[in-house]
């Protein structure tokens, strides 16, 4: 039942962030903004577009023209830039959205600098920076797959201090008025496999595989159970994820590769490993 | 759900393009890469250029024979850090992929960690060009109708003039 809930909730908060790249026109004129009102309803003629389309930049450069205020216009132009790498760019467009609307795009210029370019420092100092000023729920990655906070503790990890991720997660994951999202118990278990507190992991681990089963999931559990010397457990395990790798169970996002994926030939060379 | 159904169309849609009008700043889609003879490889061409794709057009990961951890190796076991350079930051080689796998149209871009402008060192430069140029393992992406071209970029992030990490 618990994990039903939780894919429905999560579903609503991916349907939520994916209308929200449309934004409502009204709440300008509700707070007298008439040229933020206006620039809005110029940008609408946007959506019918392809987002890396001329038209598309176009359209958005005349509703900044309107207002050079206009967040959400250089907001979006800086996503056609994010997605094709061009980092100089994105940058100049989204430090303009943050410096039009800080609340509303700090933390997502941190989810970018995250997955899009491994950015650890820098998205920490944008999460951390959006916590100082929110009193409530900070939000989620662009994508809804990952809370801010648990991306944070992911760059933190990146970074070598795992002592300081697994707090976060543990923290962000103790707090039963937090959502638990698709890939969380496997990264928090992979950061007590990589502290070497096996039976930590392992019970994460068993948490995601009940969530939400994926081949990377079966290959940090086989490696578990080797390093406990459980040779039949990692035998069972690693021929799982490899199973499932190759109906394609596995992490996958479209643009960029997950923290903690894993690969074919890792898991080949485990395999063989475990036969000599 | 009719809204997200229709933004789910219009994130998925085929990126068919249009002739740009001459006063636009803009190319057809952010990110083209016009062929310059001057550059580029006569011999390479593309199947229909208006209908290129993006790599992650087609809902699927980057597309490498070996995955992501073959064409790490392929980098690691050719890249040669210099001596004596010590550049840091971020380069970006976008190219084309076309619909028989064969690459085309290099281009790059550079920036120091800050994300602004940077030239690196020629000796980093070139041989990560020379190295992508040389890769052979993109795959052949289709849709319904057919294997299409498609536009693929790698980042690489050097620290100290090594290579840290490659993307997407």
């Amino acid at each position: 039942m618990r994990k039903s809930t939780n894919f429905i909730i999560l579903w609503i908060i991916i349907f939520v962030q994916n209308i929200s790249t449309a934004q409502n026109c009204n709440v300008f004129l509700y707070q007298k903004d008439t040229l933020q009102y206006e620039a809005c309803l110029i940008a609408e003629d946007a959506y019918q577009y392809y987002q890396y389309s001329r038209e598309y930049q176009e359209i958005l450069d005349k509703a900044i023209e309107k207002c050079p205020h206009f967040s959400f216009a250089y907001r979006n132009k800086s996503t056609a830039y994010l997605k094709s790498g061009d980092f100089i760019t994105w940058k100049y467009l989204i430090d303009k959205a943050v410096e039009y609307d800080f609340r509303e795009n700090i933390g997502y210029r941190g989810w970018c600098k995250f997955q899009f370019f491994r950015d650890y420092q820098g998205a920490i100092d944008d999460i951390e920076a959006l916590e100082a000023v929110s009193k409530g729920n900070i939000g989620y990655s662009a994508g809804g797959q990952y809370h801010l906070k648990v991306a944070k503790a992911l760059c933190y990890k990146q970074l070598g201090e795992i002592d300081k991720a697994i707090s976060i997660m543990e923290q962000y994951m103790i707090d039963s008025t937090n959502q638990i999202s698709v890939f969380d118990h496997l990264h928090l278990g992979v950061m007590y496999l990589e502290t070497g507190t096996y039976d930590k992991a392992i019970t994460q681990l068993n948490l995601q595989s009940k969530q939400n089963d994926l081949a990377e999931n079966q290959f940090y559990l086989a490696l578990c159970h080797q390093k406990m010397g459980n040779t039949d457990l990692f035998t069972t395990h690693i021929t799982k994820a490899k199973e499932m790798y190759l109906r394609n169970q596995k992490m996958i996002f479209h643009y960029t590769e997950p923290i903690d994926r894993v690969y074919l030939e890792e898991m080949d060379k485990a395999l063989s490993l475990a036969k000599e | 759900m009719f809204i997200f159904l229709i933004s789910i169309i219009l994130m998925t849609q085929s990126c068919q393009q249009q002739s740009v009008p001459k006063d636009s700043k803009y190319l057809s889609m952010v990110g083209d890469i016009a062929h310059d003879p001057k550059l580029d490889d006569p011999n390479f061409t593309l199947c229909d250029e208006k209908k290129t794709k993006q790599y992650h057009n087609l809902n699927e990961e980057m597309q490498y024979e070996g995955e992501k951890y073959a064409l790490n190796n392929i980098f690691t076991t050719q890249y040669k850090p210099t001596g004596g350079v010590t550049d840091s930051g971020m380069i970006r080689i976008r190219f084309m992929v076309n619909c028989k796998g064969q690459t085309g149209r290099f281009r790059l871009i550079s920036s120091g960690y800050d994300y602004k402008e940077k030239q690196f060192d020629k000796t980093i430069t070139d041989q990560l060009m020379t190295i992508t140029k040389s890769l052979k393992g993109w795959k052949i992406l289709t849709d319904k109708t057919g294997p299409k071209d498609y536009y693929q970029y790698l980042i690489f992030k050097i620290s100290d003039g090594q290579i840290k990490e490659i993307l997407p």
